[in-house]
């Protein structure tokens, strides 16, 4: 079931170090990268489908092309925040391939027309980001980075301190320019994300880890893969209930139960099947009987009333307490609110602070009602989606599992 | 370009801030963090409208207007959203409007009254925070009535680039503040107060001396300096007491001031309430005083033009030779507002051409037996040998006089005055009269 | 002023502002930098960091709060971060908690935080920022007493 394009040398002792890495096929794109003009591969990108990994799915050429249109200086940012709770899979790319991840930035500054380039890794991260660390010293002194490479490409570090909103991509470039990590006004119309007022591409770690296997084998190789409207793979990772928790790589498109059954090892224990948060916190839960049906990709999770997210699907067997679970994620969305707009800072704390009724018992109707209300107060009218994607979390859980709520109430 | 306000055509100009143009034609939009002076920051979003053709609502504070757009401010949606951002704001606000400062001219007071919040459901602790914290330069704050809507930070971030105050922590512990031993000192901090749309910060100066809705106002114009900031005087009368003066608050001029005073002007209304005597004097000695042969006068270069032209016309009768010094602190100006031409009027001295001669002044003082002065700061405290003086005056005399008359100050006289730029300004008297007279009457009496 | 930059972290920063287009970009790299150099962040380190990066202190000041893996204050006892979101709970984070709460409280500074990208190896924690994954409590008790 497994597809390895992104984690092929995932297994491989030492893939992090520069000559094990060359040996197994590491910065081999490089050589067709340059028979290409930088327009050219951002219409391979463009025809390989190749939607963003970092949990929107959005179009990788289409932002690329944005970028490029633009003349003078351009930055490319990689987004390895990773803190979206049952992700955790950037952080495999940078612990054990971290030269695919390099690779991948050396295609992509190209494509887009950047010499500069960063790596925002989430604080917590320090050991992964130490790896890649010295694998980009290692690249710089075998020169496939700095001034002599045949595409010159700066490569820095920049270590977030604990906040997930970093995450969100002008949040993350507000804290690459040195500031609190608040989100931007949205543009009205498409354009690319500046730093320093200069025109930025922010893409995930995967997504980029996914460029130099487009570059060397063409469109139809990756378009080969997955759905139409999802093509290629994804890292997927699994944890909560189940026997095999971990990052197994496979297409779009295969069966959520299957996947939880064949890769994950099926629900820990034996149980029966609850539910599945299907693509990390923020994507709406999923009951069992619509786990069965689900396909992992896009499309079929948003028709049915869900998303794919990250891919990072966190398992809840038949004993799991939704008001627990609900209350759990909650925190984590009052915890994290960069606190800017009122709906969310007051919303999210509210919201919070009403579950801990519930889970004492001690809720009436009127509590669920605001429950209701603040979700809907949350949605739609905030500066980033961070308030209505935990707006979307409490729909699903009252949507699926209110009942469970209703026994909360005294 | 014409846009379609609740069916209604607005003229305004392509790209212009829907915001404004909301607030200035008039439209009312709730608003917290946009300030017309201090720009958008779209934190609070209290100021959504519905836009034709846009499914979710908009923040007018970030929305630029285009030919023919079409919104709404007022349909049963938007005020739906409205009242319920408005609830979430008072989750963890204090309900204790009767004993808050504020209360009055609180925009959250206003809004909630106008979306009919009277009880919030609130039914779960609220955040603690911050009490009565003294930021520094006679402004304190009270954290749990902040709705975080950054003006406070941003006049010192972007205005005053002093930098004191700023948001520290994240989601809903974060709070306005100072940093440890770094308290707010700027020579235009006390503006804070007046930007913050609720009662978390208020100024020590007038912290609890009056409910808003027993005070009148007035327009003015401050008279600390030549700049001539717009202001509101806040006044009134209680029943056992004279007028008193509040504050000043500043009074929107987008040439001079934007919104924004400086400390000394904002305290100077203190000086208004200064009480201090006069003698009472016959009109027969006061003439016989004016018979002397050698006589000059000054004149406060802060007195309305009206006043002067009144002044210039009685030392010609009496022929008194007439100057006028300016006012000039050079410690006092700065790039932005403040001029260290300390008065108020000094352009509008000049335009009446009266002389400004520091040395024919010095020599007509030395040979004049009398001296008159209007109202001039050097004359309320050098003591001059051998020379009868009569003195018009605002504040308190320190030296020996003949005569003192005590006038009404600038908040009891109207008046026009020339700031620095050139640019005329009207001001206007309270409505109580206050016991001393104004100078024009007092000096067509004298006549 | 009490606080200074080491001769070694001056050369990092020295070729650090190379990479940056404006220098207010270097407050997070030299809050870190600082926090590993005394453990914390004091707030002459601010102060410094605040002239490195040509940047009013309050500004400093106001994103070192924002970050909560920033510390403003020494600590007195190594700190053991606990895990405390879905995947973690689901597989016994309370336990690993209650446990390092009733036996480790004394010695260590026990604090809980969000999802740190572990979710495959719950419950976990961290000791001095070093990840420990897939914990029981016996785990744990060798893990700590052999430190
Ligand atoms: C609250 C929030 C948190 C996010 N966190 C991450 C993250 O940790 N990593 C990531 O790659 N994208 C994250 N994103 C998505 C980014 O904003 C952005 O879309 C993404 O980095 C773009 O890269 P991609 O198109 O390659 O996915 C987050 C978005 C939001 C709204
Ligand atoms: S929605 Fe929440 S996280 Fe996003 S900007 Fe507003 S307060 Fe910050
Ligand atoms: S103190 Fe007042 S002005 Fe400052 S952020 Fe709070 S509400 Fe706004
Ligand atoms: S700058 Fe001058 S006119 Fe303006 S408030 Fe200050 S003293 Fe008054
Ligand atoms: S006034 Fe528009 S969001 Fe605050
Ligand atoms: S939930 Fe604990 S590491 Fe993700």
């Amino acid at each position: 079931m497994q597809t390895k394009i992104v984690s092929k040398n995932f297994e491989i002792p030492h893939a992090e170090t520069l000559a094990v890495a060359l040996q197994n096929g590491r910065y081999a794109s490089l050589e067709k990268l340059f028979t290409f003009t930088p327009q050219e591969l951002i219409d391979i990108i463009k025809a390989s489908g190749l939607r963003g990994k970092g949990g929107g799915g959005a179009p990788a050429g289409a932002k690329w092309q944005l970028v490029s249109d633009f003349e003078g200086k351009k930055y490319l940012v990689v987004n390895a925040d990773e803190s979206e709770p049952g992700t955790f899979k950037d952080r495999q790319i940078l612990a054990k391939d971290p030269h695919l991840l390099i690779e991948g930035m050396i295609c992509t500054c190209y494509a887009i027309g950047s010499n500069t380039s960063y790596v925002y890794v989430r604080g917590e991260y320090e050991e992964f980001s130490n790896i890649l660390q010295v694998a980009i010293d290692e690249a710089y002194e075998k020169n496939l980075l700095g001034i002599d490479a045949k595409y010159p490409v700066e490569i820095t570090i920049h270590r977030g301190a604990g906040a997930y909103i970093c995450g969100e991509k002008s949040a993350l470039l507000e804290s690459l320019e040195g500031n609190r990590g608040h989100p931007r006004l949205k543009p009205k119309s498409p354009e690319p994300e500046f730093y320093f007022g200069e025109p930025t591409l922010v893409n995930n770690v995967e997504t980029i880890a996914s460029v130099p296997f487009i570059v060397e084998n063409g469109a139809e190789a990756y378009t080969a893969c997955g759905t139409d409207c999802s093509p290629g793979t994804l890292l997927f990772a699994i944890s909560g209930h189940v026997e095999k928790p971990g990052v197994y790589e496979a297409q779009f498109g295969v069966g959520m139960w299957d996947y939880i059954q064949e890769l994950g090892g099926g629900v820990k224990g034996g149980k029966k099947l609850k539910a599945v948060i299907p693509g990390g916190a923020s994507t709406p839960i999923l009951p069992a009987h619509l786990v069965y049906e689900a396909r992992l990709d896009y499309e079929s999770l948003k028709t049915i009333g869900s998303a794919l997210g990250t891919g990072g699907m966190i398992v809840l067997d038949e004993d799991a307490s939704m008001v627990k679970a609900l209350k759990n994620l909650l925190r984590f969305y009052h915890h994290e609110s960069c606190g800017q707009c009122t709906p969310c800072r007051e919303g999210t704390s509210w919201v919070d602070k009403t579950l801990d009724k519930f889970i004492a018992k001690t809720a009436t109707h009127e509590d669920l009602e605001i429950l209701k209300s603040v979700s809907k107060s949350m949605n739609g009218k905030t500066i980033c989606v961070f308030a209505p994607a935990a707006s979307g979390v409490i729909e699903g859980f009252l949507k699926h599992f209110e009942s469970e709520f209703l026994e909360c109430i005294q | 370009m014409k846009i379609i306000v609740d069916n209604t055509p607005i003229e305004c100009k392509e790209g212009e801030l829907l915001i404004n143009v909301l607030l200035n034609n008039g439209v009312e939009i709730p608003h917290f963090c946009y300030h017309q002076d201090l720009g958008a920051d779209g934190n609070c979003r209290m100021c959504m409208v519905e836009i034709k053709g846009q499914k979710r609502p908009q923040v007018a504070c970030d929305t630029f207007v285009c030919e023919n757009l079409e919104v709404f401010t007022k349909t049963k949606s938007i005020n739906e959203v409205k009242r319920s951002i408005l609830e979430l704001e008072l989750l963890n606000h204090p309900v204790d409007c009767p004993i808050c400062d504020q209360a009055g001219e609180c925009k959250l007071q206003d809004y909630y009254m106008d979306f009919g919040l009277y009880n919030s459901h609130l039914t779960t602790p609220k955040t603690k925070k911050g009490k009565a914290i003294d930021l520094g330069s006679n402004v304190m704050l009270d954290q749990e009535r902040c709705v975080l809507c950054t003006r406070c930070v941003r006049f010192t971030t972007n205005i005053t680039k002093t930098n004191e105050l700023g948001i520290i922590g994240r989601g809903d512990s974060s709070r306005v503040a100072v940093a440890p031993n770094r308290p707010l000192n700027n020579p235009y901090a006390m503006n804070v107060v007046e930007l913050c749309p609720v009662g978390a910060l208020t100024s020590k100066d007038f912290r609890f001396a009056q409910r808003v809705w027993f005070l009148d106002s007035v327009k003015s114009v401050c008279h600390g300096c030549s700049r001539g900031c717009n202001i509101h005087i806040d006044y009134n009368e209680t029943k056992y007491s004279d007028e008193k003066v509040y504050r000043f608050r500043s009074r929107r001029n987008k040439q001079i001031n934007q919104s924004f005073l400086c400390d000394y002007g904002r305290l100077s209304y203190r000086e208004l309430n200064e009480k201090f005597n006069s003698t009472s004097w016959g009109m027969e000695s006061f003439k016989e005083l004016l018979r002397a042969e050698k006589k000059v006068a000054l004149v406060s270069p802060s007195f309305s033009l009206q006043q002067l032209q009144a002044v210039k016309e009685f030392c010609k009768n009496y022929n008194i030779e007439l100057f006028s010094l300016p006012y000039a602190d050079e410690s006092f100006g700065d790039d932005w507002l403040k001029t260290n031409d300390t008065s108020a009027n000094f352009t509008g001295v000049k335009e009446l051409n009266i002389s400004t001669c520091q040395d024919k002044f010095n020599s007509f003082l030395e040979s004049s037996e009398l001296v008159v002065n209007f109202d001039h700061n050097l004359l309320k405290v050098k003591e001059l040998e051998n020379k009868k003086v009569i003195s018009f005056t605002t504040s308190k005399i320190e030296i020996k006089c003949e005569a003192v008359f005590a006038i009404a100050n600038f908040a009891h006289e109207s008046g026009t005055i020339i700031n620095c730029d050139g640019i005329r300004q009207d001001f206007y008297a309270t409505k109580y009269r206050c016991e001393a007279p104004r100078l024009i009457e007092l000096l067509e009496e004298l006549q | 002023m009490s606080f200074s930059f080491s001769e070694e972290n001056n050369l990092k920063i020295a070729s650090l502002m190379k990479r940056y287009p404006q220098k207010k970009a270097l407050i997070l790299p030299l809050l870190w930098m600082a926090q590993k150099q005394d453990g914390y962040i004091s707030e002459d380190a601010m102060q410094v960091i605040s002239e490195h990066s040509h940047m009013p202190y309050m500004h400093v000041y106001s994103v070192a709060t924002f970050y909560t893996m920033f510390r403003l204050q020494k600590p007195t006892k190594r700190v053991i971060e606990v895990c405390r979101t879905l995947s973690c709970e689901l597989r016994g984070s309370q336990e690993i908690k209650k446990h390092l709460l009733e036996n480790y409280s004394d010695s260590y500074e026990i604090v809980e935080v969000e999802c740190m990208g572990a979710c495959s190896g719950a419950p976990m924690c961290t000791l001095d920022g070093k990840y420990l994954e897939n914990l029981t409590p016996r785990l744990l008790d060798e893990v700590l007493n052999a430190n």
